[in-house]
């Protein structure tokens, strides 16, 4: 099934589609810490004057789409998979923070590998807090292949 | 001296490597690299200005592209405003004549890189299609090649007697010095660089060590 990748980009990119909030605790902020190794007090101690997220943190987040509705889906036969995610760190997140997630598609690309055709889907969740500041942006890329002609 | 010709920086989709932190390794490593050469995925990074990275490390700096054609990836050294407006350079069906003419008519210079890789190396498509006229030199040596893949393109690149380079085709900073390639010439610049291609004094190399193949 060949995919037009302009088009899906022309048609689906740059548009809202979802808008979820995300409390956020204490204990949520140590527990993300310890689960990816961090040692720093200020990461990792609920009493802390200064704790704050980790970088990556927002990455834990999922909202309630993952795709906007009558999204297409590219094959019959590969569910894709995840191709990794990207996080950039705009402002500190603290305990008692409510994020306001907001998603959309920021790219769709394609490229060639060993395995052939490859058509990439990102994903990108803006985080903003309740003073509407911009703390972190999570791209998250999603590998589909399509089905061969 | 020797130049590292095929290695993504943060700026490629799947790069992972700031291009400060591959200066970094390779004064700490001590590895025998005069410079590399970042060949960013279907793009030229015409934005970023590596000068003051060639001053604090002493390398030479260049920039290229890898881009994808019906006949496999193919580095393009040399990129200037008359080639970037010659094709897309983000297709992914580009055809591979249309480059090598392209190149050749603005004064650049395209590579087929790791061409014993199946699928988007140039000999895999030369089995169904024949070789391609305008072709004289490929990648011989790729550092992320698989075991039988860089074989395969030496073997095949003296069938069709065709030049070999090297290059790391690095994503992560530890990949970078894997290959690379020795020229007889100094090289100072990217025209240079495509002028000593053409001269054709240089060889791919790789160390036991440091290569996956």
């Amino acid at each position: 099934m060949a995919v037009d990748v302009a088009k899906l980009k022309r048609d689906w990119t740059g548009f809202e589609f979802d808008r979820v909030e995300f409390p956020v605790s204490a204990e949520e902020l140590t527990e993300f810490a310890a689960a990816v190794g961090e040692t720093a007090p200020w990461f990792t101690d609920a009493g802390h004057p200064e704790l704050r997220a980790v970088p990556n943190f927002a990455a834990k987040y999922h909202g309630r789409r993952m795709w906007p509705p009558d999204f297409p889906r590219l094959s019959k036969t590969s569910m894709g998979f995840d191709a990794g995610k990207r996080v950039e760190v705009h402002g500190p997140i603290r305990p008692g923070d409510v994020l306001v997630a907001r998603s959309k598609i920021h790219d769709v690309y394609e490229k060639t590998g060993r395995s052939g055709s490859m058509i990439f889907l990102v994903h990108r969740m803006e985080f903003s807090n309740q003073r509407g500041e911009l703390v972190s942006i999570v791209d998250w890329r999603f590998l589909q292949q399509p089905d061969p002609d | 001296m020797i130049l590292d010709l095929h290695n993504h920086s943060i700026r490629s989709d799947d790069g992972k490597a700031r291009v400060e932190n591959y200066c970094q390794w390779i004064r700490r490593r001590g590895l025998p690299l005069d410079g590399l050469v970042l060949s960013e995925h279907r793009q030229f990074d015409g934005a970023s200005d590596y000068r003051p990275l060639e001053d604090e490390f002493g390398l030479l700096i260049l920039k290229a592209s890898e881009v994808e054609t019906d006949y496999g990836h193919v580095l393009v050294f040399g990129v200037n405003d008359d080639l970037l407006a010659a094709f897309d350079f983000a297709r992914v069906d580009l055809p591979l004549e249309l480059v090598l003419r392209q190149s050749e008519r603005c004064g650049a210079f395209a590579v087929p890189c790791h061409p014993g890789r199946p699928n988007v190396g140039l000999f895999a498509h030369y089995e169904a299609r024949g070789p391609v006229p305008g072709v004289t030199i490929v990648e011989t040596l790729n550092g992320g090649s698989r075991a039988g893949e860089n074989e395969r393109s030496q073997a095949e690149a003296v069938r069709y007697g065709y030049r070999g380079v090297g290059g790391s085709d690095a994503h992560i900073v530890s990949h970078i010095g894997r290959c690379a390639t020795r020229f007889e010439d100094d090289i100072r610049d990217a025209d240079g660089l495509v002028k000593a291609l053409r001269a054709g004094r240089f060889e791919a190399i790789t160390w036991p060590s440091t290569s996956q193949s």
